[in-house]
This record gives C-alpha cells, sequence and structure tokens, in this order.
C-alpha cells in the first residue's frame, strides 16, 4: 500500500474533520486514529490476514465519508417483533430510538450516550483490526444499544445499506453494544445495499458482555455485487457470558471481516458460525481470533465456505489459549467447497496453546462437491445444476440449521436459493 | 427391455468388464451372482451412467435405443433405475424431497404434471408402510444416520415410488436381517409386472427364494460365463464358484493369491466344468 494512498488519507481527514461530529468519535481521538492508521500503514495482501482481501478497491475508493444520501425506499421488511434502526451510508435514516423496559437504542450522533475511548485503544492493539481506525477517523453515525436485565428477551434489529458510489465517499457503520449482567439480546444485523453501486463500507462494531449477559447475533452482508465490505467487530466476555455469532456472507466482491473475542471472565463462551459464498470474482475473507483469557472458557469455530466461478473464500481462525485459561475446551470445523476449477478456498486453522489442561480439537477440510452424492441424485433423475445446487445448499447446512428464528431463516434461505438457483423449488429439498 | 452386447469396460485403465454379453426381455427377472470382484456392481453403475467408467467396446440397448449415449439423469427419467450396494448419506438433503423430486422430473420428462402433494404423501406413506419403515425417516435427509438395513430398504422404497420399467437392485439384500429380507423382497415382487424388468446382483440364494428369478447368471471376471433357470443358484450355493473360474490367472498372480493346493483345485475346477 504507497505512501501515496496514506497521504490523500491525510489530505482528505484534514479536509473533512471539521464537520465530523463530535458526539459519535471526538475530536482527539480521530486525529489519533489517523495517526496510528498512518504510523502502522494501511493493511496489504503480504499479510497474511489479509493475503485473500481486496484492497486493490481502496486505492479507487475516496475515503472521507459520503454526503448523506436520501431516504431509500424497497428495503425488506422488518423481522416481525423485531424494532428496526435504519442507517443508510452508515447515517441514521429511519426508526425511533428505543428506550423501554432496559432496551436502550439510540443513534450515536444524537449523543443520548457518550461515546468511551476504551474501545479506540482495544481495537487498536490488534494489527489485523487497523481498518476500525479508518471507521474511528471518519464515522459520522452509529448506533449506541444498551441493555439491561430488566429488558428481558430484548431484540433489535440494525439494517445497515449502502448507497453512495465509493468515488464519492465511503459509509462507516458503527454499534457499540453493552449488555449489563444477566442481560439478553437478539440482535439481527444486516448490510444491504441500495441498487447496485460500488460503495465502499468499512464497519466496526464493538460489544461488551457483563457477567452473565448473553447475544445471539445474526449478521447478514448481502451488500451489491460491485460493493467493497470491510468489518471489524471486537467483543469482550465477562463471567459465564454467552455469544452466538451467526455471520452469513453471501454479497460485495471484496469483503473482509476481522472479528476478535476475548473471553476474559471465567466460564464465558463463543459459539461462532460463519458461512460464506462466493462466486463469480468475488473474494470472501474472515479472519477471527478467539482468545481464551479466564479458566474454563470455550470456543466453537463453525465455517463453511462455497467458491464458485473465480472466487476466493478464507477463513482464518485462529484460537490463542492464554497462560491462566485452563479447562478451556475449544473445538473447530472448518469446511470449504470448491465448485469451480478456477475458485480458490484457504482455510487456516490455528492454535495457540500457552498452558496445559485444555481441549481442544480443530478440524479443516476443503474439497469438491462429494461425487458419490452427485451421481446419487443424477441417478434419481435431477438436472446436473439442481443437484450441484442441491449440495452447495446442503453443505450450508451447518450454518443455516442454527439460525432460531424461523422468519430469519426463511428469509436467509431465499436470499441462498436466489443466490445458486432461480427454482424456487429447490427450497423445498432442503429440510 | 435391456441388451447388452460384448460389453468391455475399464476403470482407470483396467479392464474390469471383459466381453459381457447379457439380455432382459421386458416382465423377466434375472439374477446376477458371482465372487467378489467379479464386475457386478461395474456392470450396475455403468448401467446407471456413472462417470469414472470408460466404455471400451460394445453396446447397450434399453428399450430399444442407445443407453450409453444417454446422461445418467435421463437415463433415470426414462425408467432405469440402481438400487446402490452402498447408498450415499446426504446430509441436510430431505429424503422426502428428494423422492419427490425425482417423481416430477420423470413426470415432466412424459409432459406430465407435478404431481399432486397430498397424493405424493399419501402414496410414500403407503409404500413405507409396505416398506415397514418408520414415517420419522421421511423427514431426515437422505440416508443421514440410517442403519444399514434401512438404507436398502430406503433404496426400495424408491424405486416403488418411482416405478422404473427396469430396476437393477446391487446387493439390496446384504445386510439385511430374515424379517426384512422378505419385507424387502415382498416389496420387490408387487413391483413385478409384464412391461417391467429386473436384475437382481445378489450373493445368496436365500433371496432368489422369496424373488424367484427366470434367469440366473454367473460373472466371474467380467464376464458371464453361465447361465440357468433358478436351480443354477441352488447349484452355485452347493459348489461355490470355483467349477465356474474362467482363464487361469497368470502364474504370478496366482502364486500372490493362492496357495499351491487352492490353486490346483481351482484348475482341476477349470478344466471339469468350464463351459463351451
Ligand atoms: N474406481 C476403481 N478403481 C480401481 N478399481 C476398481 C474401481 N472400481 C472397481 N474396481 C475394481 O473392479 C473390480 C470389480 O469391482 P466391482 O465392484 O464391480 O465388483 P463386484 O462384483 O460388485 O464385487 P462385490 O461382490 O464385492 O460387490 C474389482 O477388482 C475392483 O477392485
Ligand atoms: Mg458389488
Amino acid at each position: 500500500m504507497s505512501a501515496a494512498l496514506l497521504a490523500r488519507l491525510k489530505d482528505e481527514y484534514g479536509a473533512v474533520r471539521g464537520a465530523l461530529p463530535d458526539s459519535v468519535v471526538g475530536g482527539a481521538r480521530r486525529r489519533e486514529a489517523i495517526e496510528t492508521l498512518c504510523a502502522q500503514g494501511l493493511p496489504a495482501t503480504r499479510e497474511e490476514n489479509w493475503r485473500y482481501a481486496n484492497l486493490r478497491v481502496l486505492e479507487r475508493a475516496r475515503f472521507a465519508p459520503c454526503p448523506c444520501a436520501a431516504q431509500v425506499a424497497d428495503l425488506p421488511a422488518p423481522l416481525e417483533g423485531f424494532p428496526r434502526l435504519v442507517f443508510v451510508d452508515g447515517v441514521l435514516a429511519a426508526g425511533e430510538p428505543v428506550q423501554h423496559a432496559g432496551l436502550e437504542v439510540h443513534s450515536l450522533r444524537s449523543g443520548a450516550q457518550g461515546a468511551d475511548s476504551s474501545s479506540a485503544q482495544r481495537i487498536a492493539a490488534l494489527p489485523e483490526a487497523r481498518l476500525a481506525l479508518l471507521n474511528e477517523a471518519f464515522a459520522t453515525d452509529g448506533a449506541a444499544l444498551r441493555v439491561r436485565r430488566e429488558a428481558g428477551a430484548a431484540r433489535i434489529e440494525l439494517l445497515f445499506v449502502a448507497c453512495a458510489p465509493a468515488q464519492t465517499g465511503a459509509s462507516y457503520p458503527r454499534v457499540h453494544l453493552s449488555i449489563e449482567a444477566g442481560a439478553r439480546l437478539t440482535l439481527v444485523e444486516r448490510h444491504l445495499s441500495a441498487g447496485d453501486e460500488a460503495s465502499l463500507v468499512n464497519g466496526a462494531l464493538r460489544v461488551d458482555l457483563a457477567e452473565g449477559a448473553c447475544l445471539e447475533h445474526y449478521r447478514l452482508q448481502q451488500t451489491s455485487a460491485r460493493a467493497a465490505w470491510f468489518d471489524t467487530a471486537e467483543a469482550t466476555l465477562a463471567k459465564d457470558a454467552r455469544y452466538s455469532l451467526i455471520a452469513l456472507s453471501a454479497g460485495a466482491l471484496a469483503a473482509h471481516s476481522t472479528v476478535h473475542i476475548r473471553l476474559a471472565g471465567p466460564g464465558a463462551e463463543i459459539a461462532l458460525c460463519a458461512a460464506a459464498i462466493g462466486d463469480r470474482q468475488q473474494s470472501q475473507d474472515t479472519y477471527v481470533l478467539s482468545e481464551h483469557m479466564a479458566p474454563r472458557t470455550r470456543t466453537e469455530q463453525i465455517f463453511r465456505g462455497i467458491a464458485s466461478g473465480r472466487a476466493r473464500v478464507a477463513f482464518n481462525g485462529k484460537i490463542a489459549v492464554r497462560e491462566n485459561a485452563r479447562g478451556t475446551d475449544s473445538r473447530q470445523s472448518l469446511r470449504g467447497l470448491l465448485a469451480g476449477p478456477e475458485a480458490e478456498i484457504d482455510l487456516r486453522p490455528q492454535l495457540e496453546i500457552y498452558t496445559d489442561e485444555v481441549r481442544c480439537s480443530h478440524g479443516a477440510t476443503a474439497g469438491k462437491l462429494d461425487e458419490n452424492m452427485l451421481f446419487y441424485l443424477l441417478s434419481r433423475g435431477l438436472e446436473p445444476e439442481v443437484a450441484q445446487r442441491l449440495l452447495k445448499w446442503a453443505f450450508l447446512e451447518d450454518v443455516v440449521s442454527r439460525i432460531e428464528l424461523p422468519e430469519l431463516r426463511r428469509c436467509i434461505e431465499h436470499e441462498l436459493a436466489g443466490r445458486m438457483s432461480e427454482l424456487a423449488s429447490l427450497k423445498e429439498l432442503l429440510r | 427391455m435391456l441388451k447388452i452386447d460384448n460389453l468391455h469396460v475399464a476403470v482407470e485403465g483396467q479392464e474390469i468388464l471383459k466381453g459381457l454379453t447379457l439380455e432382459v426381455p421386458a416382465g423377466e427377472v434375472h439374477a446376477i451372482m458371482g465372487p467378489n470382484g467379479s464386475g457386478k456392481s461395474t456392470l450396475a453403475h455403468v448401467l446407471a451412467g456413472r462417470p469414472g467408467y470408460e466404455v471400451v467396446s460394445g453396446t447397450v440397448t434399453f428399450q430399444g435405443r442407445d443407453l450409453l449415449s444417454l446422461p445418467p439423469e435421463q437415463r433415470a427419467r426414462e425408467g432405469m433405475f440402481l438400487g446402490f450396494q452402498y447408498p450415499v448419506e446426504i446430509p441436510g438433503v430431505n429424503n422426502v424431497y428428494l423422492l419427490k423430486a425425482a417423481v416430477n422430473a420423470a413426470r415432466k420428462h412424459r409432459g406430465l404434471p407435478e404431481v399432486d402433494a397430498f397424493e405424493f404423501l399419501t402414496l410414500v406413506r403407503e409404500k413405507m408402510h409396505l416398506m415397514r419403515m418408520d414415517e420419522s425417516m421421511l423427514s431426515r435427509g437422505v440416508n443421514e444416520g440410517f442403519s444399514g438395513g434401512e438404507k436398502k430398504r430406503n433404496e426400495v422404497l424408491q424405486m416403488l415410488v418411482l416405478e422404473p420399467r427396469l430396476a437393477v437392485l446391487d446387493e439390496t439384500d446384504s445386510g439385511l436381517d430374515i424379517d426384512a429380507l422378505k419385507v424387502v423382497a415382498n416389496g420387490v415382487n408387487t413391483l413385478r409386472a409384464p412391461e417391467r424388468s429386473l436384475v437382481l446382483v445378489t450373493h445368496y440364494q436365500r433371496l432368489l427364494d422369496y424373488i424367484v428369478p427366470d434367469r440366473v447368471h454367473v460373472l466371474v471376471k467380467g464376464r458371464i460365463v453361465q447361465s440357468g433357470d433358478k436351480t443354477l443358484a441352488l447349484e452355485l450355493e452347493r459348489r461355490g464358484y470355483d467349477w465356474l473360474i474362467g482363464e487361469p490367472e497368470s502364474p504370478g498372480r496366482r502364486a500372490a493369491g493362492h496357495d499351491g493346493r487352492a490353486a490346483s483345485a481351482i484348475e482341476g475346477a477349470r478344466l471339469a466344468g468350464r463351459p463351451s
């Protein structure tokens, strides 16, 4: 990544900084973020965790935030029982702030909840998380969520719509989520495009789960085929907190996600199930670090990736067990399906253990469609096209079956069917 | 119905079927028996169109058409059914919907509308009952977690629902308990009809007590070496295959494969029993 690019980044920041809202991120922190980023440099494909990322899109994009878009029509229907906030190009466009019975949801811009600085340092500590600094420097709005125990089984949907083309500026979705002791939340986070512009989206998400807190989080990335979508998520789990993250990435030309989970309290638990499907020239790249920092913490990591056409799908799942994390249990199952002669799959399970008394199992396999399964379906009269799509879909079953909201599951099945087939009847073939 | 003429098939450069000739007229049930590795499953797979089998020479006609020129899915739609020796598990693909897709593929091929969902389920339930299968298997993934015997019953269930013109059942009786064997045989027998042919690949004459074949063929080293009526199966049961084993193996391979006594016994049997 060239010095010229960093110089342009600085210039663009200098030109817009006066207009960036302090309520979202304070001026001093923005400046610090830019300086740190310039010192570290933008990510480059020669770095291990960016190897499969398509970073060229940054060269053609404007870093400064795009001008606020008009309202967007044709949004998908909200999920039943989920209050929804809609952000267009990173700025709140629709939906009322929520404040009742222990659930508070605001836009960051409204300043109803003061931004705190601890997140910036934590995110920046990880070199893979550098793009969060870019978000920090330029963010124009975002969502702040706080859940207290009184909220019961709280639910919320955050919808981020990318609209502007990258030449006019990027969008910076930002979420601060804090769940207090013993509280629970189901969060649906979706990223879509309005139209088919080549937008640049660079999101940052921070999650804090207090003791015994519980988060069920669905993330769907379905931006347009020309979009570039970057994302940095960081979560810290206190004692006995439970985090279930189900992430599905199907959209964008270039998608890269960095997820850093810190199991900071004893008994904390993360179950991460991710699926990525890439077709044509798409790149889908995910880096997940699960850091066991306390005894009896648990990680379950499941990844299913399908690469067709000339797509590249990568998943790098690292599990680090620190000195005092005795009794850690981690399981990892990474599987890739190569569905085209020019497609690429790269799965990298990594284990870093600094203590005894741990149980870690991992497996990673990448292969083609099973010939025996394929022939079985053909021998029953199914079209080869249908048989292949069916097997691809069945391959994602391990992840899709984890979606416990029927409405969301249907919606995702629909999305997948749409991406993999024009045949509505295909859906019937699956459980 | 099915006419195979001098079929030579190679797998990974090695010839497995070496001039196989067989005719199965409409309405007949033929059994194919033969030692392990003689090429029975290879034949079944070639008939169903599995990739990886190179037809070196020979012809196969099915209902008067050149079978080998058709892709596997089209063979199925024209009424060819293979009951697999080792049915594959396909997690995530629902058993009953696969069945429905298969039925509809064949119907579409014949210019018929899709099957009515309710009628279809009624039919499937009836056939499952006949096969003594638990209805919970309908909602499971294809063969997912099925026991060996359950998989075989599921193959027969598919056959009963699809009502093929020609069914090749590759060791559908292997792995079945005694009661299940009767259930499966009973299921197969309900399909016997003047316009339908069945080819049963089996190792056990016992199956043929329940499904009485019109002809029995012995496949040895890629060729039919003996054919006869149902009494041939009884004879095989009594005498084994040694008396039918064809050309002697090359001395080197024989030395590797058998001890001296067995080899000479085979030699003797060959001289005594080799068909002209
Ligand atoms: N894919 C393959 N690659 C190499 N050899 C093969 C392959 N498939 C079959 N063969 C060989 O072809 C021969 C015939 O195999 P086939 O499965 O047809 O035998 P079979 O008569 O069905 O035996 P069984 O009674 O044990 O089921 C065997 O020697 C087998 O090893
Ligand atoms: Mg066999």
